[in-house]
């Protein structure tokens, strides 16, 4: 499988190029165009995978991502594929060689379908209580892995201790330590900073940011609206 | 063709053997380029009729629409104006040089920025049937003309939401827009509603298409990039990404193709992509890469609730 990201930064679109055979697992609603030599399969779990089931597309649902996930397997050569995100932003590939990593629930993508997407993943859970609802997904296995962010992605290549406000946090390697803490010395100063709560990243791995917070931006702009 | 690369910045062009040996400016960085072979003469070409080549060499069957992809301005002419596409693919503006008494026809409010001797004259264009058919493709009613009057004269335009605007030279053909996605026109160009048929009932995105047709330029824009796709035998694009098509091309909506297991109404609510277009024939569709639909639905989330 070849892959091309266009239009980059803001309206990036990935396009695949996939063989006879190849395929790929993205997000419900991720696909724009096609040539016709796909095979497409909506299940609720991972593909021909023994885990997974409704348990695990349940957990996946409130996890952010849909409950279903849609499979596109080449079924002659040379086929294309374009998938985008649904917000403003940029798209990335990361290639997983048998270790986790852990993407924010909004940023996943699309995925080889031989890798393990797991919704019960609760390390982050805590980062409810910031009132931002965010959820994680952990991905296991080698292959492929695109994600997209609202805004730009950027690397931080973390060796030591890093903070990251937890909207703002695209993906991480889990060889990476993390502990949610208040972003100030003081609770109250804390929220009324509008901050809430930060992550604290520790150890030795990559941590991809993204530059914008769909939440905050979604609180700029709702309360201009009418009432629902 | 000779095959030859822009000895500053690289960039490569594809020209016609008739201009062996004529020296050419260079789109990117307007240095002078000698074109191959034969002997040299000082005639330096303004616009060679170039065809831009991709950086990198095509991996794919399925040409990608030139320049349109690659997020960079956009240089033309026509038989009527030279113009420019800047700023894309996310904040495009057409930047639009007029000569003396020649006229664009344009939207209502997606004029930018114009020097003081072009005369904007507000009005229904084509009559009332047009004007009608306009209106139910999703436009204004009214039309605006900007002409130049004593000298050239210069005029900028964007469209109303961020994004991308794309150009197509009409040569005695059709192009099918989606509702509301009509710019800019030149002369011998005419814009009206088209009956979808029961296609468009499908496809969600109203009754009536837009339809441009004649002998001049047309330019329109969407939210998202804008990729241009030339379509050889059979491609399939999701409804709600749908910019533009030319008419030599068949389309037929229908559920995502291949799907398989469960029945016709799990594809069409779980499968997410709803329903796609299935184009067939030879031409181009112009897709775009996100939907405003979507992000409307997201933000609608964030509203306040009303407390009874």
């Amino acid at each position: 499988m070849d892959y091309e990201f266009l239009s980059q930064p803001a309206a990036s679109v990935a396009r695949m190029t996939m063989e006879e055979g190849e395929s790929l697992t993205c997000e419900v609603g991720a696909m724009i165009a096609m040539t016709t030599g796909f095979e497409v399969e909506t299940t609720t779990r991972k593909r021909g995978g023994k885990g997974g089931g409704l348990g695990k597309a349940l957990k996946r649902m409130f996890a952010g991502e849909s409950l279903f996930l849609n499979h596109f397997t080449a079924t002659e050569p040379d086929q294309s594929l374009i998938i985008g995100p649904q917000m403003l932003g940029d798209v990335m590939h990361f290639p997983l060689t048998g270790g986790s990593l852990i993407v924010q629930g909004s940023s996943w993508m699309a995925s080889d379908t031989d890798i393990e997407i797991d919704a019960t993943w609760q390390g982050l859970g805590k980062a409810l209580f910031s009132g931002e609802s965010m959820f994680w997904l952990k991905c296991t296995g080698e292959g492929d892995l695109f994600l997209s962010s609202f805004g730009a992605i950027y690397e931080v290549e973390v060796d030591g201790d890093h903070i990251v406000d937890t909207g703002h946090i695209v993906a991480f390697e889990d060889t990476l330590q993390f502990s949610i803490e208040k972003a100030g010395s003081s609770w109250i100063g804390s929220f009324l900073g509008g901050e809430g709560l930060v992550c604290r990243f520790q150890g030795q791995g990559r941590l991809f940011c993204q530059t914008h917070n769909p939440p905050s931006f979604g609180q700029t702009l709702g309360p201009k609206l009418k009432p629902r | 063709m000779i095959e030859f690369a822009c000895p500053e910045c690289q960039k490569k062009y594809k020209v016609d053997d008739k201009l062996a040996g004529k020296k050419a400016k260079c789109k990117v960085c307007e240095a002078i380029m000698h074109i191959p072979e034969l002997d040299d003469d000082d005639d330096v070409i303004e616009d060679v009729p170039v065809e831009e080549v991709a950086a990198a060499p095509p991996r794919r069957r399925r040409k990608a629409g030139s320049a349109a992809e690659r997020g960079k301005t956009i240089r033309g002419s026509s038989d009527y104006f030279d113009f420019e596409i800047s700023q894309r693919p996310d904040f495009a503006l057409v930047t639009v040089n007029l000569d003396e008494g020649q006229q664009i026809y344009a939207e209502t409010s997606a004029m930018a920025s114009m020097t003081p001797n072009i005369k904007l004259k507000s009005g229904f264009k084509g009559g009332l049937g047009k004007t009608i058919g306009r209106a139910l493709g999703g436009e204004s009613l009214i039309i605006n003309t900007f002409s130049a009057e004593e000298g050239p004269g210069e005029v900028t335009f964007a469209a109303g939401s961020a994004g991308d605007t794309a150009h197509h030279r009409l040569r005695d053909s059709e192009l099918y827009l989606q509702r509301g996605a009509f710019m800019l026109h030149s002369d011998g160009v005419e814009v009206t509603g088209k009956w979808g048929g029961a296609k468009g009932f499908f496809s969600g995105k109203g009754l009536v298409l837009l339809k441009a047709s004649g002998d001049g330029d047309i330019f329109f824009n969407s939210y998202g990039a804008i990729m241009a796709i030339d379509v050889t035998d059979e491609y399939i694009v999701d409804t709600g990404y749908i910019v533009a098509f030319e008419d030599t091309l068949d389309y037929n909506v229908s559920v995502l193709p291949g799907l398989r297991g469960g029945s016709k109404l799990k594809q069409l609510f779980f499968g997410g992509e709803g329903l796609v277009c299935r184009f067939s024939g030879q031409g181009r569709v112009w897709i775009q890469t996100r939907h405003v639909q979507t992000f409307l639905s997201w933000v609608n989330g964030f509203r306040p609730t009303k407390n009874n």
